[in-house]
C-alpha cells in the first residue's frame, strides 16, 4: 500500500481519535456517565461499534472502552526511515477512525438534538438528515437486498461547479445508486450544489445529504454495517461476516472530491475494510492490486465525465437495463415470423448481399457501454425493396468474459434479432440474413437499432459475463469487407480452439442434467470431445453456462483420476454421476455402449447400438423413419433405451460425437461402424472422411453400409464382406 | 416365523418452519421418515390445513363449494373469521385473484388493504397467494410484506423470476417465503440455493412445487414430491430438506366433474359429496407424497383429512 | 436381478429368424427385458436356457388374473416402490362388496348401478370390475344360490368370501370357470382351501392377523405347490394398513421374501363405518400398493375420485397419456367462433380444454397428435411440426365448419408461426397465450373480424 496514504490515513486518525477523546471528556462531564446516548429510532445503538466490536453503546459511559479499544488499534505514526507494509496499520486506523467518528456524531446529536433532521427530507433550511433510522433502513435496505438500488456511492466534499455536481448525480442516480453525502471541498459542499441548481435531495430522490462534517461518513457506514446484519442475519460483533457481506453484496465506492485530507485518508482507510475502493478526481497515489477490494483499492485522478463509469468498473457493478428502447415490439412471439416479399423494404445478408455478424471481446477500456456506431446508409437513407452489404461487429468487454463465450454470445444474434416485430434474422456467422419489413420501418425502426437490441440483451441475459457492451452496424462496403476478414480469422482460430481441445487438455468437465424432469437419473457428461446427446451442449456451452447460472443444471465437474483411459472413466465423473443420479448410477463410461454406457434422457439427436451379426455398430439418427438392422425403429429404439436407465448396448450419441476421435473408443471407434442411414453419412461426409484416413483406412466411409444398402443385418453383410469392412476382423464386440 | 421389516435408513431430516406469530403460530415440517412411515422414523409436527379466502366474491364456483360461506363470500375479513370461529381454520389462505392483470387487476394497494382487514380479523397462521404473474406479484406482495412487518405471513408464489424483490421485503419485514416451481426436482432446489443465497434463512422457506388436480395432472406433483422428499431425507440434499406447500383447493373445484350438477352428469353421482371427496382425495395423495400445509376449501373435506390425519399419526 | 438386454440376448439363438414376431434376436431380447415380450414366444432356446432367463427375471410380486376375458383383473407384476422409479403396473380392482343375505331388491339394485359406473376418458374406459360375494349366511345352498344369480347377470371379476372350505366348494361349482379369487384360506383352513384352489386352479386369497401369520400360511400354500396367492394382513387400523402394504412390497422387492412376493387385499370399510372415509382410506390404498380393494359402496360420487385416482397413479411416468386427434367443440362453437390448435398430450388438453370452457367463449379446439407430447416438447422432437400441424389441419375438415382463417397456435410455439403461414397460406396464424390460464380473456378479447 502506498506509503503516503498509509502515513496519512495514520495521520488523520490521530486527529480524529483525539478529537473523539476531547469531545468525550466534556460530554461526561457535563452529563455523567449513565447519560443515554445514541442514534435516533434504531435498535443497533451505534452502528459500526456495535457491528464490528459487539458493544452495545448506549450510555455515555460506554464510549470509555471504544475508545480504549481505538487507541490500541492505532499503529505508531509512520516515520521516514521505516519502510514496511503498510496495509494492516492504515486498515485498522480507518476502522478506528469510524467508531472514533461515531462518538463524535452521538455527542452531537447530545450536543445540539436539532441539528439533523431526523426525518426522509431536508426540514426548511435545515437539509441535513443525520442518521438513517430502523424505518429507513429496512425500507432502502430491502433496495439493496433485491438490487433495486445496488449500492451507494459515498461522496465526500464537492466536485469544482455545480453543474458537474448535478451531472455526477444523476449518473449516479441512472445507474441506481444511493449518494450519500457529507463534508466539504473548501468550504463548498455537494449537497449545497445540488439544492442550488434545482435539483431535490432527500432519501426519496437517493440523494442523501447526511451531513456538513467529514465525521457524517459513519452514517453511510453504519448504514452498510446495520444492512449486513439486518438482511444478512450477520451476528453484532462478526466483523469479520459484516465486512465480507459488505463486499460481496452491497456495491458501494467512495468518491473524495477536492483536496484528499489526513481525515478523508483516514475515511478511505476505513471504507477499504468493508471492500468499498476509492475513486479520486485528484492526483493521489493508487492502490492497484487487489487483496480486500474486489478489484482495485484506490484509483485516481479520474475526470469528472468518467468518474461515474469508472467506479463502477472498479466495484465491479452489474448495469442492468430494464427497457429496450426500440420503436417496434420486442418479445419472443415474434420469434417466428416472416418477411415476405411484398412486404419487405430492405433486406442483407442471405446470399444476396455480403452479411456478417460477430461477438469478440475486448479490453474494458476499448469498450464504451451503450456506443452504438452506424457507418453507410440506414433504413432512412434507403428505398423500399433495396439491399445492403451488412456487418455487426459486437464488442463486449467483461471482467469474467472469456474468449471462449464468444460463440456463445455470438449465436445469441439470431433470436435476440428475431425478437423484434418485423424483423426476420436468418443463419450466422458470414451466412447471415437478414430482412426489414415495411411496416418496421414505418414505425421508425433503423438498422442502428440492432444495436440497442443487442446492447440490452447482452446486459440483461448474459449480466453474469458481460460488464460493457458497443455496437457497430455497417453498411458501407469497405467497411463491411474489412469486418468480413476479421470475422473469417476468428472463426477459422475458434474452430482450431474447438478442434484442439482434448479430453486429456482439461481437468474440468461439465454435467447436464437438464432433463432429470422426466428422466429422473440421467446424468450427461459433456467433455471436450464428447458432446451432450442432444447436440445442443458442448463442452464450451457448458463452461458459460455455468458462468451464467452457477446453480444450473450445467456443473463444473473436476475429472480426478483416470480410472480407465479407453472406456473414459474418471474418479470424479463417476461420484458426481453418483452423487446426480441421486445414487441411481454409481459410474458411467463416456467412450463405451457395451460397458458401463451412460445413461440416456430422450433428446439424443442418434442412438448407437450393436450389430451382433456384423460384429460392429449400427447409429440411427432421428430423423430417420424406416427400418434399421437391429430390427427395431429410432422410436422403438428411443422408447427403450430413453427415460435414464443404464441400457448396456444402446447409447445415445449427438452427430457431432461419431466423428470425434473419442467415439466408441472402447469398442474400436469409427472401425466398429457398419451402417447408418445415408443422410446422416451425407450430413458428416467430411469429418469420418478425415477421421477415416486418420485411421489409415481412407475408404472407411465407403465401407460403411447405409439404407441403400439394406435394413437387415443379412442384407448389409455382404456388403461389408465385399468392402472387407474392419469391424469383421475386430475381436467380438460382445 | 418372525419378519424382519427392512428399513431405510434416513440421513436427512426436514426443516422446521415456524408459521405465524403469537399464541395461534404453527410448526411445521421435521419428519425424518417418508410421510407416515412411522414404523421407521418420526412425524411428530402434523401437516397443517390452510382455508381458503378469496379477495373478491367467487363467480364460478359450484353451490356444494359456495353453500357454507355464502354469507361471507363478499367480505375477506367475515370469511376468514367463519373459517376460524365456525369451522375451526388453524390456518387461512387468502387468495388474491383480482390482482391478476388478466382479471380485474386491483392495485397492489387494494390488496394490502384487504390483507391488512384479514389480518387484523383473525390471529391464526396467514398465507398469503398471489396472482401468479410475476411482476404483479412482486408490486402486490412487497406492500403487504411491508404494511404487516413482523407477521411472518407465508407469501408467495415466489418465482424465479422475482425471488430477489419478495425474498428482499421477507428479510426485510420478517415473513417466510413459498418458493413456487413448475414441477421438477431441481427447479425447485435452485430456488431454495437462491434464495439462501440472496440471504433468506432456512427457517423461511417453503417449497411449492406446483399442484394439479386428481385428473388433471396430480400424477406429476405426486412423483416431483415423492422425489423431493426422497432426495431430502435419503440423499443428503439439503437444499430440498423443507416442508411443501400445496395449493390444491382451487386447482380441484375448477375441473369440471367438481362443478356438474346431477343434471350435467348424472352418472356421477351426488355433487357435494363428489366434490368433497374429489378435494380430499387429492390432499390424501399430496400428504402420501409429503405435503406439510394444504390450502383447502370444503368445511366437510378438511374434516375427513383431520380424521385421516390422526388416524395416520395415532400413537 | 433382471438380466439386461445384451445378457438376455447372449443366451438367444441369435438366428434373426423372426418368429417370434420381432425382425433379430436383439430386438426380442430388449422386449423380453423391458416386460415387453414372453419367453415362449421363441421356439428355439433351450430348456435350461429358459430356466435361466425364467428364474433370472422371475418378478418378485407374483403376476396373476382373476375372472375371464373382458373384465380380467391383472394383478401383481409390481418391480418398484416409486412410480417415478419405472411404473406401476397393474392397477387395483376395485371391488363392490354383495352378501347373500341381502335382499333381493338391493342386491339388484346395487348390481344395476353398478354396470352403470363407466366413465371414458383419455381413450380407455374407467370402471370398477370387480364383485366381492360374501357368504354370510353360512349356507352352502344359499351362498351357491346367490352367486349363480349374480354371475348371471353381470360379467365382472369374482371374488368368493367364505371361511368354510365346504360352503366355497358349493360356490366354486358354479363359478369356478370364470376364474374366480378364493377368500379366503387361514391358518385353520389352509389345507382345505389350499386343495380347493388346486383342484379348480383359482387363486387363492390368505387371511391371517397380522405379517406372521400370512407368512406362515403362504409358506404352507407354496409348500402344495400353490402359486397364484393374494395377502389379507387384516390391520386394525389406517396407520397398520399403510404400514402391512409398505413392508409387503419392500420386503418382495427389496429382501426378496417369496412368502410376501404377492398382490394383497384390502377392505377399508373394516376400519370405518364412514362412507366418505372409507373413500379417502381406498384412495391412500390405491397410492400405497394395494392389489384388491373392496368398498361396501358404489355411487358416482366415490367411485370415479378412486378412478382418476387409479388411473394418475398407474399413469406411465415416461409414457404421457394421449387423447385421440381430432377437432374438438367446446361450448357449441359457431362459424365465427376461434379455433385453437394443441398437442394430444392429456394433460394440455385437459387443462386448455378446461380453461376455453370457464371462458364461456364457444370454441374449436384442434387437437394434433403428438404421440402425447407436450407442446414444447413436441416441437422439440419434431411432431409438431409447421408441415404435419399444416397437414392436420387441412385434413381436419374445419375449413368448412367456419367462415374466418384464423388459427391460435400456443403461444411458446410463436417461432413456428411464419413457417406455418407458409404451409397455410389461406390462414392467419395468431400466436396466443403462453399460459392456458391466460385462455380466457385472450379469448374474451378474440374476434372473427
Amino acid at each position: 500500500m502506498s506509503k503516503i496514504i498509509c502515513s496519512a490515513a495514520i495521520r488523520g486518525a490521530y486527529k480524529i481519535i483525539e478529537r473523539a477523546e476531547k469531545k468525550y471528556g466534556e460530554a461526561l462531564e457535563k452529563w455523567g456517565p449513565d447519560k443515554e446516548v445514541g442514534f435516533p429510532n434504531t435498535a443497533y445503538y451505534l452502528p459500526i461499534i456495535y457491528g464490528i466490536l459487539g458493544i452495545p453503546v448506549s450510555r455515555l459511559g460506554d464510549m470509555k472502552q471504544v475508545l480504549d479499544k481505538c487507541r490500541s488499534l492505532l499503529p505508531p505514526p509512520v516515520s521516514d526511515k521505516v519502510w514496511l507494509p503498510y496495509l494492516a496499520p492504515a486498515l485498522e486506523s480507518g476502522m478506528a477512525t469510524f467508531f472514533a467518528e461515531e462518538i463524535i456524531e452521538a455527542i452531537r446529536y447530545l450536543e445540539e438534538p436539532d441539528f439533523y433532521t431526523k426525518q426522509e427530507d431536508p426540514a426548511g433550511s435545515n437539509i441535513w438528515l443525520g442518521a438513517a433510522d430502523d424505518i429507513i433502513l429496512r425500507k432502502r435496505g430491502v433496495e439493496f437486498v433485491d438490487g433495486t438500488a445496488p449500492g451507494f456511492a459515498a461522496i465526500l466534499g464537492a466536485p469544482p461547479t455545480k453543474e458537474i455536481a448535478v451531472k455526477i448525480a444523476q449518473e449516479l442516480q441512472e445507474k441506481n445508486l444511493y449518494v450519500f453525502m457529507c463534508s466539504d471541498n473548501n468550504g463548498v459542499r455537494m449537497s449545497e450544489q445540488l439544492l442550488e441548481a434545482g435539483v431535490q435531495i432527500g432519501w426519496p430522490t437517493r440523494l442523501v445529504s447526511f451531513g456538513p462534517d467529514y465525521t457524517a461518513t459513519v452514517f453511510a457506514m453504519g448504514f452498510a454495517t446495520r444492512a449486513a446484519m439486518s438482511f444478512g442475519g450477520i451476528k453484532p460483533g462478526d466483523f469479520h461476516g459484516n465486512l465480507i457481506y459488505n463486499k460481496n453484496r452491497i456495491f458501494a465506492f467512495a468518491l473524495p472530491m477536492g483536496p484528499v485530507s489526513d481525515e478523508w485518508y483516514a475515511n478511505a482507510a476505513g471504507a477499504i475494510n468493508w471492500g468499498f475502493p476509492v475513486i479520486a478526481d485528484t492526483p493521489i497515489p493508487e492502490i492497484l492490486p487487489t487483496g480486500i477490494c474486489t478489484y482495485e483499492h484506490v484509483v485516481s485522478n479520474v475526470p469528472h465525465d468518467q468518474i461515474v463509469q469508472r467506479a463502477v468498473e472498479v466495484r465491479g457493478l452489474k448495469v442492468t437495463v430494464s427497457k429496450i428502447d426500440i420503436p417496434v415490439a420486442y418479445g419472443p412471439a415474434f420469434e417466428g415470423e416472416r418477411i415476405r416479399k411484398e412486404d419487405l423494404y430492405l433486406e442483407c445478408g442471405g446470399g444476396k448481399t455480403k452479411g456478417v455478424e460477430l461477438t469478440v471481446s475486448r479490453d474494458m477500456d476499448a469498450v464504451e457501454d451503450g456506443q452504438v456506431e452506424m457507418v453507410g446508409p440506414d433504413l432512412d437513407q434507403m428505398k423500399e425493396g433495396s439491399r445492403l452489404p451488412f456487418a455487426m461487429l459486437v464488442e463486449v468487454a467483461g471482467r469474467q468474459m472469456q474468449e471462449d463465450f464468444e460463440p456463445i454470445l455470438e449465436r445469441q444474434i439470431h433470436h435476440l434479432v428475431n425478437y423484434a416485430q418485423g424483423i426476420m434474422h436468418i443463419g450466422q456467422r458470414s451466412i447471415m440474413w437478414l430482412r426489414v419489413g415495411k411496416a418496421a420501418v414505418e414505425k421508425g425502426f433503423r438498422l442502428k437499432d440492432l444495436g440497442k437490441i443487442m446492447h440490452a440483451k447482452y446486459h440483461q441475459d448474459f449480466g453474469a459475463i458481460v460488464d460493457k457492451v458497443q455496437v457497430k452496424i455497417y453498411t458501407d462496403e469497405a467497411k463491411v469487407d474489412e469486418v468480413m476478414d476479421m470475422a473469417r480469422k476468428v472463426y477459422a482460430a475458434r474452430d482450431k480452439r474447438v478442434e484442439g481441445m482434448t479430453d486429456e487438455s482439461e481437468d474440468i468437465f461439465y454435467s447436464c442434467t437438464l432433463c432429470q424432469s422426466f428422466a429422473p437419473s440421467h446424468v450427461c457428461i459433456i467433455t471436450p470431445e464428447r458432446t451432450g446427446m442432444c447436440g445442443a451442449y458442448n463442452w464450451l456451452d457448458g463452461k458459460a453456462s455455468y458462468e451464467i447460472n452457477p446453480t444450473g443444471p450445467n456443473q463444473p465437474i473436476v475429472k480426478g483420476e483416470c480410472i480407465d483411459p479407453v472406456l473414459g472413466k474418471w474418479k470424479g465423473t463417476d461420484e458426481f454421476i453418483f452423487k446426480a443420479s441421486r445414487q441411481k448410477v454409481s459410474t458411467a463410461s463416456a467412450y463405451s455402449l457395451v460397458h458401463d454406457p451412460m445413461t440416456a434422457c430422450g433428446c439424443f439427436e442418434c442412438i448407437a447400438t450393436i450389430l451382433p451379426l456384423c460384429n460392429g455398430v449400427m447409429i440411427v439418427n432421428r430423423d430417420y423413419l424406416g427400418m434399421t438392422p437391429c430390427g427395431m425403429k429410432f422410436t422403438t429404439l428411443a422408447g427403450m433405451v430413453g427415460g435414464g436407465q443404464v441400457t448396456p448396448g444402446f447409447l445415445g450419441v449427438s452427430k457431432h460425437y461419431i466423428a470425434s476421435r473419442k467415439f466408441l473408443l472402447a469398442e474400436g471407434g469409427l472401425k466398429r461402424v457398419v451402417w447408418m442411414p445415408q443422410m446422416l453419412k451425407k450430413e458428416l461426409e467430411a469429418k469420418l472422411k478425415s477421421r477415416g484416413e486418420e485411421f489409415g483406412i481412407p475408404n472407411l466411409f465407403d465401407m460403411i453400409a447405409d439404407d441403400t444398402k439394406g435394413t437387415t443385418e443379412e442384407e448389409i453383410l455382404p456388403f461389408l464382406e465385399e468392402t472387407g469392412h474392419p469391424a469383421l476382423t475386430m475381436e467380438s464386440i460382445l | 416365523m418372525a419378519l424382519e421389516i427392512p428399513k431405510v435408513s434416513y440421513s436427512g431430516k426436514i426443516k422446521e418452519i415456524v408459521l405465524g406469530k403469537g399464541d395461534k403460530a404453527l410448526t411445521v415440517g421435521g419428519e425424518t421418515s417418508y410421510p407416515f412411515y412411522l414404523f421407521e422414523g418420526q412425524m411428530s409436527l402434523k401437516p397443517r390445513i390452510a382455508m381458503e379466502v378469496y379477495d373478491s366474491t367467487p363467480e364460478d364456483w359450484p353451490p356444494a363449494a359456495l353453500e357454507p360461506f355464502a354469507d361471507v363470500v363478499s367480505d375477506p375479513a367475515a370469511w376468514a373469521k367463519k373459517c376460524v370461529d365456525t369451522y375451526g381454520a388453524e390456518m387461512i389462505a387468502l387468495q388474491l385473484v383480482s390482482t391478476d392483470p388478466n382479471g380485474e387487476n386491483r392495485s397492489a394497494e387494494e390488496a394490502a388493504a384487504v390483507t391488512k382487514k384479514v389480518v387484523e380479523a383473525v390471529d391464526v397462521p396467514i398465507i398469503i397467494w398471489g396472482c401468479n404473474n410475476a411482476e404483479k406479484d412482486t408490486e402486490v406482495l412487497r406492500k403487504i410484506a411491508e404494511d404487516c412487518a413482523g407477521r411472518n405471513l407465508m407469501i408467495g408464489p415466489v418465482t424465479e423470476a422475482n425471488y430477489k424483490q419478495i425474498g428482499a421485503v421477507a428479510i426485510g419485514y420478517e415473513h417466510t417465503v413459498i418458493a413456487s416451481t413448475p414441477i421438477d426436482i431441481n427447479l425447485a432446489k435452485q430456488l431454495n440455493i437462491l434464495l439462501g443465497n440472496l440471504g433468506v434463512p432456512d427457517g423461511r422457506i417453503l417449497i411449492d412445487p406446483t399442484t394439479g388436480s386428481l385428473g388433471y395432472g396430480l400424477e406429476y406433483c405426486y412423483s416431483v414430491m415423492e422425489r423431493i422428499r426422497m432426495a431430502a431425507l435419503t440423499q443428503e440434499d439439503e437444499r430440498l430438506q423443507f416442508p411443501m406447500v400445496c395449493n390444491l383447493g382451487k386447482e380441484v373445484w375448477k375441473t369440471k366433474e367438481a362443478k356438474q350438477s346431477r343434471e350435467e352428469a348424472p352418472k356421477l353421482g351426488d355433487p357435494v359429496k363428489r366434490g368433497v371427496l374429489m378435494e380430499a382425495a387429492t390432499a390424501q395423495l399430496l400428504l402420501l407424497a409429503g405435503a406439510d400445509i394444504l390450502i383447502m376449501r370444503h368445511p366437510e373435506a378438511i374434516g375427513l383429512i383431520k380424521d385421516m390425519l390422526n388416524d395416520l399419526l395415532a400413537a | 436381478m433382471a438380466l439386461s438386454g445384451i445378457e438376455i440376448f447372449k443366451k438367444l439363438p441369435k438366428t434373426n429368424c423372426g418368429e417370434c414376431g420381432v425382425p433379430t434376436c436383439l430386438a426380442f431380447a430388449m422386449k423380453l427385458a423391458t416386460g415387453q415380450a414372453e419367453l415362449v414366444a421363441c421356439p428355439y432356446v433351450s430348456d435350461d436356457v429358459r430356466a435361466a432367463i425364467d428364474e433370472a427375471s422371475a418378478p418378485p410380486i407374483r403376476p396373476l388374473t382373476i375372472g375371464t376375458g373382458d373384465r380380467a383383473v391383472k394383478l401383481g407384476g409390481e418391480t418398484v416402490m416409486f412410480r417415478h422409479e419405472k411404473r406401476f403396473e397393474n392397477p387395483p380392482g376395485l371391488a363392490l362388496v354383495l352378501s347373500d343375505t341381502m335382499d333381493d331388491s338391493v342386491v339388484n339394485e346395487k348390481l344395476s348401478k353398478f354396470k352403470d359406473l363407466e366413465f371414458e376418458r383419455v381413450g380407455l374406459i374407467l370402471r370398477p370390475q370387480m364383485l366381492a360375494l360374501k357368504g354370510e349366511s353360512g349356507d352352502a345352498g344359499k351362498f351357491a344360490a346367490f352367486v349363480k344369480r349374480v354371475v348371471d347377470q353381470i360379467d365382472a371379476g369374482i371374488i368368493l368370501m367364505s371361511d368354510k372350505p365346504e360352503v366355497m366348494a358349493e360356490a366354486l361349482k358354479i363359478c369356478k370357470d370364470k376364474k374366480p379369487l378364493i377368500y379366503a384360506a387361514t391358518r385353520d383352513t389352509a389345507e382345505a382351501m389350499g386343495n380347493l384352489a388346486k383342484e379348480v386352479a383359482c387363486p387363492l386369497a390368505v387371511k391371517g392377523s397380522g405379517l406372521d401369520e400370512v407368512m406362515a400360511i403362504t409358506d404352507k400354500l407354496l409348500g402344495m405347490g400353490l402359486k397364484d396367492l393374494v395377502i389379507d394382513s387384516q390391520p386394525v387400523n389406517v396407520k397398520k394398513a399403510l404400514e402391512d402394504q409398505v413392508v409387503i412390497r419392500r420386503s418382495a422387492l427389496v429382501k426378496k421374501v417369496k412368502q410376501l412376493g404377492f398382490p394383497t387385499i384390502t377392505f377399508p370399510g373394516q376400519l370405518t363405518d364412514n362412507k366418505m372415509k372409507e373413500t379417502l382410506i381406498a384412495s391412500l390404498l390405491i397410492a400405497k400398493y394395494a392389489g384388491i380393494i373392496v368398498i361396501s359402496e358404489m355411487e358416482g360420487h366415490n367411485v370415479f375420485p378412486l378412478l382418476l385416482d387409479s388411473l394418475n397413479i398407474y399413469t406411465d411416468p415416461q409414457r404421457p397419456m394421449a387423447v385421440e386427434e381430432k377437432v374438438y367443440e367446446i361450448g357449441g362453437p359457431r362459424e365465427d367462433s376461434p379455433i385453437l390448435i394443441t398437442s394430444n398430450f392429456s394433460l394440455t388438453y385437459f387443462i386448455v380444454s378446461g380453461e376455453v370452457e370457464s371462458s364461456r367463449v364457444p370454441a374449436w379446439l384442434l387437437i394434433k397428435d403428438t404421440e402425447g407430447l407436450s407442446v414444447l416438447t413436441a416441437w422439440a422432437a419434431g411432431k409438431f411440426a409447421a408441415d404435419t400441424v399444416a397437414m392436420f389441419v387441412k385434413k381436419c375438415g374445419i375449413a368448412d365448419r367456419v367462415k374466418h382463417r384464423k388459427l391460435v397456435i400456443p403461444g411458446y410455439l410463436a417461432g413456428m408461426s411464419g413457417e406455418l403461414e407458409e404451409e397455410l397460406p389461406d390462414w392467419q396464424i395468431l400466436v396466443g397465450p403462453r399460459e392456458a390460464a391466460h385462455l380466457p380473456a385472450y379469448l374474451k378479447q378474440w374476434s372473427a373480424a
